[in-house]
């Protein structure tokens, strides 16, 4: 697991080209019909999905992260669930001395195909969008410059700390710093490790809190932006059709019940 | 559909609470003196404390997360609102680089913050028992905000090892909810006691120069006491808190 990557993969297809507000609207419009709609929606909802990993070209990339990330974690969570919820009557078979039981299966699939639509849409976002883009359009649209200050920074400084820890873990190692027996020394080892890499940032802070200070960071004037994302017209449109598909199955699940 | 509507009810009340907090304090300006400069730097550097310090334990493999020492810091020498800004941005940056499937957590990570922060100001982040009180508070309102999220969006039984407890008490004849709530009691009080009594000592170990620069820093000032006295009331609360544990949560979740 490493820490000093986003998810982006610089493409230039119809996805990549979409404003990131839009594509956040996706997934949103994606979520809230699997989570709020009818049960039948959940696994529906996938179909838009696969359909927008190909309209992305990000199918590699997609699939990778699939049987890395989430194939593995439904999977686990449907078998848990279906054995292990008590509920139901229709026993399909036994599993050991548990019930496996039709009801349980069904509310695990509902759970885990809501699951599925939303870690895959919020996915193809981060696949298709590049985080600055989506926060310097979020910031033009009224989003305080600050987060996008927090967000883009944080994204900078992880690499460089986790190199630091990699040294940091390197270096007590080869002064005898025991990091792999026993419980306890495991337990002392926190704090050898885990304040070097404390103080050593936080005294970064108050030079870095200067040197944005004097770049205007407080000043409350209008800001310009070097990077123009662009909106057209398609991406209004296109917003406003997931917004009322929202509604409307919306809306189906209240008149329907 | 009875239930989803009651659901939707104490959802409801919760949001106007959150409102009616978030414009008091707006209005009376507490909000705003919260975000200095130093607070928005002190933030990006939290974050990367959470997520680094959680790949260390890791590496540890010791059996708690300790990933939210950031946001304990924050909420303590910044305050509360700063706090739980923290704990949401920190989510929100592991679901962009690590797994999108830690995004909905976001709210635990801000009541934590928060938590802390009003722990802080009431003067509870001063001396190493005050500290486990304040990470046994952390770990209660933790439970409370996580247990919902647990139930309506991962069903209960998440990909965690947990969860494994989880399927035991559900085993024992108990309900989803009263499940679920004592994994959360169980596994949460031992991680967020670490998480303060280290984020005291990282506090502990910075100088008041340093600490008087955020707006808080006053929080943080350590009461110098006899050790030996303070490591038995720390022990003897540690205790209490078990204690209080196996007794009375069997009769709040309704065994």
């Amino acid at each position: 697991m490493s820490l000093n990557r986003s998810f982006f993969v610089p493409l230039d297809s119809p996805l990549h080209r979409l404003n990131p507000l839009t594509k956040l609207t996706f997934v949103f419009a994606m979520i809230l019909p699997a989570f709020l709609s009818l049960p039948a929606f959940a696994p529906g909802m996938a179909i838009p999905v696969l359909i927008a990993v190909f309209v992305g070209g990000v199918q590699r990339q997609y699939r990778g992260l699939l049987f890395k990330l989430i194939l593995p974690t439904i999977l686990f969570m449907f078998f848990m669930q279906s054995v292990f919820l008590p509920i139901g009557e229709t026993v399909i078979f036994q599993l050991g001395r548990f019930d496996v039981t039709l009801e349980a299966m069904q509310t695990a699939f509902l759970t885990v195909s809501r699951i599925f639509v939303m870690v895959s849409s919020f996915a193809i976002l981060l696949l298709t969008t590049h985080p600055g883009e989506l926060m310097s359009d979020l910031t033009r649209r009224g989003l305080p410059p600050q987060f996008a200050y927090v967000i883009i920074s944080t994204l900078q400084i992880l690499p460089q700390m986790q190199a630091k820890a990699q040294t940091i873990i390197s270096a007590q190692r080869s002064r005898g710093l025991d990091t792999e027996s026993t419980f306890l020394k495991r337990v002392g080892a926190v704090v050898p490790l885990v304040g070097p890499l404390v103080f050593g940032s936080l005294v970064e802070v108050e030079e870095r809190a200067i040197a944005i200070e004097a770049r205007g960071f407080t000043s409350t004037r209008p800001k310009t932006s070097l990077h123009n994302v662009p909106d057209t017209n398609a991406d209004k449109i296109i917003r406003w059709i997931f917004l009322a598909l929202v509604i409307l199955s919306l809306g189906g699940r209240i008149w329907l019940s | 559909m009875e239930v989803i509507s009651q659901n939707a009810v104490y959802f409801a009340v919760v949001l106007v609470i959150m409102a009616l907090l978030f414009v008091w304090a707006y209005l009376t300006g507490r909000m705003q003196k919260e975000f200095s400069t130093m607070t928005w730097v002190l933030i990006p550097v939290a974050i990367a404390i959470n997520l680094t310090i959680g790949q260390i334990v890791l590496v540890l493999k010791l059996p708690v997360y300790l990933d939210s020492i950031g946001t304990v810091l924050v909420g303590v020498i910044c305050g509360p609102w700063a706090g739980a800004l923290t704990g949401a941005l920190s989510n929100i940056i592991a679901g962009i680089i690590l797994a999108p499937d830690w995004f909905p957590w976001f709210p635990v990570a801000a009541v934590i913050g928060a938590t802390a922060g009003v722990m802080a100001n009431i003067g509870y982040f001063k001396t190493w028992w005050k500290v486990v009180v304040t990470g046994f508070v952390i770990a209660i309102m933790a439970t409370i905000v996580g247990t919902p999220i647990s139930i309506i969006i991962f069903g209960g039984i998440s990909a965690s090892g947990s969860s494994l407890i989880t399927a035991f008490l559900l085993e024992t004849g108990r309900s989803l909810l009263a499940s679920v709530l004592t994994t959360n009691f169980i596994s949460e009080p031992l991680d967020k006691i670490a998480t303060s009594l280290l984020a005291f000592a990282i506090i502990d170990g910075l100088s008041t120069r340093y600490l008087s620069r955020f707006p808080r820093g006053e929080n943080a000032t350590v009461e110098k006491g006899q050790k030996q006295t303070e490591l038995i009331i720390a022990l003897v609360v540690v205790v209490l808190l078990i204690l209080f544990g196996v007794y009375i949560l069997p009769s709040i979740t309704g065994g």
